[in-house]
């Protein structure tokens, strides 16, 4: 076993440093923002504990990034999970709130079963518990051993990351708890298992066969587009962040996929480059959903509602939330010069130069990821146009959307902070790709001294002389002297034709909230679109007082969650049937209990000699 | 003398198997713990160790007077049915005990060679004894009837660790009686409460308690 001594069970090479580093982005504004959030939602005593989790989460996570023991990592992982239950189950006057708890502690658990068969099959090998002496013995391991640990690792961690079909406990459990616990969970926590993932796979496992990383792609493939396709459908705002941090872990595997792929068919410049791709994501995704969930929970706050069809017009009572959304919602769509735009750049990137550089059946695959990881980013922007505009623009859609007023400082400080980090990420690209490549260098254990990733600090390059280059502050500049000249030309020819009157509504002249587009009628188009996947259906029901008259008008429309109906149903309705029949052996009948302890004492009498 | 006094214990686990009543029950498991306190007894006559005399005391005083004392009181305070409730009648019990003597003279048998002499027989009975115990638990439905079967098998045994081990420690043989009398003392409250909750102490009703 080894005794633990304390010094050795710390790691703080680049790559725990640069996680640590995440955590404390996201953690700080989040915390901030709770003083507002909390106050007057629970009693004096419950804030109290709320803080103290808080604490125990933010320690359990920082712990886990930085030991370089496997059974401490273990310890701190299922601290974590715990934790971040009973954060998850803290609003307990909801119902919801516990199934929600329930599912993600269940799911949660099945991970750490295959995390700690893993480790298991890793001790077997390495006699220890420590990272250095599994990372020499994964050497020596057995083919098949190897690929056993990574599909188990694959398996454990994805399970906490949220990938497509493991994803099943995130669209309930992030909506359901406090929004700064939201916020971190869905900005930290999950990439705390894509740490795992680098952590075992490509530092201590290394990959030396080409499917681990066609695997992982295919996987967050999957990811991003189910993710994203079930965001667009979603009208419950919070846990449609939570679909999109789904399409956003798969963004970022995207890149560590590639990472594995590049380094196992040794092209090392790509791998490191594909990894930068993809922690560059990863701490975007951070900033960006960080930001978002705080916003969603101003929202929540302010009028009481997630269901972003019963908001609107919240823009003219809640203007800094709207704005700090609006920068939140842009960079999520990758818009430039935001950090989104920047990161999902580099991962394009990656797969084109990828493309360029492998031959035969890998290019069209890369070829084809290349287009999906576009069509994702499409997705995505749809996705954020229906829940800003729907949820900021036109007319209060509900009493709680009209009498929405702008919250406290504490909770806007957070925001304000993470929304300006979403530019600052955007702007300064070229310094941080020179630091992450320092951290991939040291995840994938590649020498980064001689690579050249940029030209300057203003212009991003993967590779010189190839003629690609990215400047997000120029691209900044230019925007803004479009802008600026566009503005210009209106104020100066345009701004008398402006006529205001009312909206010209056919001669209804009732126009209210109610004739606005509604959230399900804008993803209608991607409802059909997908419609094998999502199997939509609907109701409608008239009822008519004549044949031109229609007094009410009912319109139902729902689409088949696909996996939990066709995976999950069955394996939950499989495991209650077997306990059903095993609960016929169990009556309760205190004699039938005593006889069963009695006849097995006769029979091991009887058949003594056989056993 | 000593195996007439074995052969005492296991005529009363025999009558107990068959009876129908509740004193009954408790009236032979009082001979059959006196026989045990002969057996032992009779023992530390022929050894002349203080110990032995002191556990055939113990014996004596606990299962001899005290418990089926308590048990008298007991069912005197509660006035259940004098019926024991048999799921298995009392001529196919009586059956079923004998056959259980025989498997476990076939199990000593098996177990030490060559068979027979003063200790196969007292494994024979301390086994046949013990599964008599466990067959009143499993087939009698008054809760009585599981605490005494679980005290005819601390008899069983009682006697088993006098043979195969020349009787435990000094300091275990007093925990247990110790923790016997205990038990029984709080298996009789549980009776008693039980008797007062749902004015039954069938066993076999309490399965309607479970969700």
């Amino acid at each position: 076993m080894g005794h633990f001594n304390i010094p050795g069970l710390f790691l703080f090479d680049p790559l725990s440093l640069f996680f640590l580093s995440v955590i404390a982005l996201v953690s700080a504004p989040s915390a901030v923002y709770s003083i507002g959030y909390l106050k007057g939602e629970s009693s004096k005593r419950k804030i109290g504990l709320a803080r103290l989790l808080l604490a125990i989460f933010l320690a359990s996570m920082a712990l886990v990034v930085s030991v370089k023991n496997v059974f401490i990592f273990l310890v701190a992982w299922e601290i974590m999970s715990l934790v971040s239950y009973f954060l998850v189950v803290f609003d307990t006057t909801h119902e919801k709130s516990i199934r929600a708890g329930m599912i993600y502690i269940v799911m949660t658990h099945i991970g750490t079963a295959f995390l700690v068969a893993a480790f298991a099959l890793m001790y077997k090998y390495a006699h220890s518990f420590d990272f250095t002496a599994i990372k020499s013995a994964s050497l020596t391991m057995p083919a098949q051993i190897r690929n056993a640990i990574f599909l188990l690792l694959l398996v454990g961690f994805g399970t906490k990351a949220g990938i497509v079909p493991l994803h099943i406990w995130l669209p309930y459990a992030h909506p359901q708890a406090p929004s700064h616990i939201s916020s971190i969970m869905s900005g930290v926590m999950i990439k705390t298992a894509i740490y795992g993932m680098i952590r075992f796979i490509l530092f201590i496992l290394g990959v030396d066969s080409c499917w681990w990383g066609v695997l992982v792609l295919t996987i967050a493939l999957t990811s991003c587009l189910v993710g994203i396709i079930y965001a667009l459908m979603d009208k419950d705002l919070k846990r449609l962040l939570a679909y999109s941090s789904i399409e956003n872990i798969g963004v970022i595997l995207l890149g560590v996929g590639l990472s594995m792929f590049f380094a196992s068919i040794k092209m090392p410049y790509l791998a490191v480059f594909s990894l930068i791709a993809g922690l560059y994501h990863l701490i975007n995704h951070a900033i960006f959903k960080g930001l978002l969930f705080l916003c969603a929970g101003s929202v929540y706050k302010a009028t009481g509602t997630r269901d972003i069809e019963k908001l609107g017009g919240l823009i003219k009572n809640m203007p800094q939330t709207s704005a700090c959304f609006l920068l939140g919602a842009m960079a999520i769509s990758a818009l430039p010069p935001l950090n989104g735009f920047v990161s999902e750049w580099l991962t394009l990137q990656a797969f084109f130069l990828g493309a360029s550089a492998v031959t035969g059946p890998a290019r069209l695959f890369l070829g084809i990821s290349a287009g999906l990881l576009a069509l994702t980013g499409g997705l995505a922007a749809a996705c954020f146009v229906k829940a800003f505009g729907v949820t900021f623009l036109a007319l209060p859609r509900s009493r709680f959307a009209e009498n929405a007023k702008e919250v406290p400082l504490s909770m806007r400080a957070g925001m304000f902070f993470l929304a300006a980090m979403t530019v600052i990420f955007g702007l300064a690209a070229s310094p941080i790709v020179r630091t992450l490549a320092k951290v991939a260098g040291s995840a994938t254990g590649i020498d980064v001294g001689k690579m050249a990733f940029c030209v300057n600090n203003f212009m991003l390059s993967p590779q010189p002389g190839r003629g690609i280059y990215l400047s997000t502050p120029l691209l900044c500049l230019i925007l803004a002297a479009f802008g600026l000249v566009g503005f210009a030309a209106y104020m100066l020819i345009g701004r008398r034709k402006a006529v205001i009157c009312k909206t010209w509504d056919c001669g209804y002249y009732k126009f209210g909230s109610r004739n606005e587009y509604t959230a399900t009628a804008f993803s209608k188009p991607f409802r059909i679109a997908f419609s094998f996947f999502l199997l939509p259906y609907r109701k409608t029901q008239k009822i008519r007082e004549s044949f031109y008259h229609i007094r009410s008008f009912e319109y139902e429309t729902h689409t088949t969650k696909v996996f939990k109906k066709y995976i999950y149903e069955p394996a939950i309705a499989l495991v209650f049937r077997s306990a059903r029949s095993m609960k016929r052996i169990q009556p309760g009948s205190i004699h039938l209990y005593l006889s069963y302890i009695f006849v097995t004492m006769l029979l091991l009498i009887i058949f003594m000699h056989k056993f | 003398m000593h195996v007439i006094m074995l052969f005492g214990v296991l005529l009363s686990s025999y009558l107990m198997v068959a009876t129908k009543r509740i004193s009954a029950l408790i009236r032979t498991f009082r001979y059959q713990s006196l026989f045990l306190f002969m057996a032992t007894f009779a023992v530390a006559l022929k050894e002349r160790q203080a110990e032995l005399y002191a556990i055939a005391g113990l014996l004596l005083v606990i299962k001899v007077l005290a418990i089926p004392h308590f048990l008298y009181r007991i069912i005197k305070r509660i006035r259940p049915s004098e019926d024991l409730g048999l799921f298995i009648n009392a001529q196919l019990s009586l059956a079923c005990a004998l056959s259980f003597t025989w498997l476990s003279w076939v199990f000593t048998s098996r177990l030490i060679t060559p068979p027979g002499g003063t200790q196969g027989i007292m494994i024979t009975v301390a086994f046949s004894v013990v599964l008599a115990g466990i067959f009143i638990m499993v087939s009698r439905m008054m809760a009585l009837a599981q605490i005494i079967g679980l005290l005819v098998m601390e008899n069983g045994l009682f006697l088993l660790a006098s043979t195969v081990s020349g009787g435990m420690p000094f300091f275990v043989e007093i925990a247990i009686f110790f923790d016997v009398f205990v038990s029984v003392i709080i298996m009789g409250i549980f009776v008693y409460r039980i008797n007062k909750l749902f004015t039954h102490i069938d066993v076999n009703k309490l399965s309607s308690l479970k969700g």
